[in-house]
């Protein structure tokens, strides 16, 4: 069994959009090739202005800033991105 | 994080003080660009290269005006294009920290998925392990 790996994705998901539908197969085709499974999360950022929401990112085990500005909540966003920078965790942003 | 305590973003608050994010001279949406890759960089152990041709798909980046400002931070230039613009940053005191104005994901292929993506997910997995103790 493969070990998983959680990634939580800032952003506001819409599956009209073709790069947030290449943001997951792109998690996918990568985990593949290093034998890792992943579990991601698409974190929509109007809740990410809420602090025990911000709390709630401590279980992921990396975060991914979503393309696709405007964000429905800036502040939401930058604060998810905070997180991850002033927390040590994992991150991109494309 | 630079102490730019009203940045703004051009496309949410066109009318803002300090426009950090503006509109680009030339849209990117849909173009192509070489990209020159810092040596010793994430960026540059993950491509394993000094230039990657990657996809763009947004209207707003750095205003240059900032470009002096984003490196007296923690953060690093370690991607332009060919006139110099900025297109990865990175930040050196951090497990793994990368931007990009272009998108990695939409070049990634079931066999042939996109260097950044496997750098990050490594990251992924070792801070996972390091954190499991």
């Amino acid at each position: 069994m493969d070990r998983t790996i959680k990634v939580g994705i800032i952003g506001d998901f819409n599956p009209g959009l073709g790069f947030h539908n290449a943001t997951n197969e792109a998690l996918k085709h990568a985990a593949r090739a290093l034998s890792l499974a992943v579990d991601f999360k698409w974190l929509p950022t109007k809740s990410l202005e809420d602090q025990s929401e911000q709390k709630k990112l401590e279980q992921f085990d990396a975060l991914w800033g979503s393309p696709g500005s405007p964000y429905n909540s800036m502040d939401g966003a930058l604060q998810g991105i905070r997180f991850a920078r002033e927390m040590g965790w994992p991150f991109i942003g494309t | 994080m630079l102490g730019i305590r009203d940045a703004e973003h051009e496309e949410s608050a066109p009318g803002g003080s300090t426009l950090f994010i503006s509109k680009l001279a030339c849209s990117l949406v849909g173009k192509t660009q070489e990209i020159k890759i810092t040596p010793d960089s994430i960026a540059h152990r993950a491509y394993g290269k000094r230039e990657a041709m990657e996809q763009f798909f947004c209207n707003y980046g750095l205003n240059p005006v900032f470009r002096n400002e984003v490196t007296k931070g923690k953060l690093s230039i370690t991607g332009v294009d060919p006139e110099g613009e900025v297109r990865i940053v990175e930040l050196s005191d951090h497990p793994f920290y990368v931007a990009t104005l272009f998108l990695p994901q939409v070049a990634s292929r079931p066999e042939g998925p996109h260097p950044l993506m496997l750098a990050y997910l490594k990251a992924a997995a070792a801070f996972q392990a390091r954190r499991n103790g």
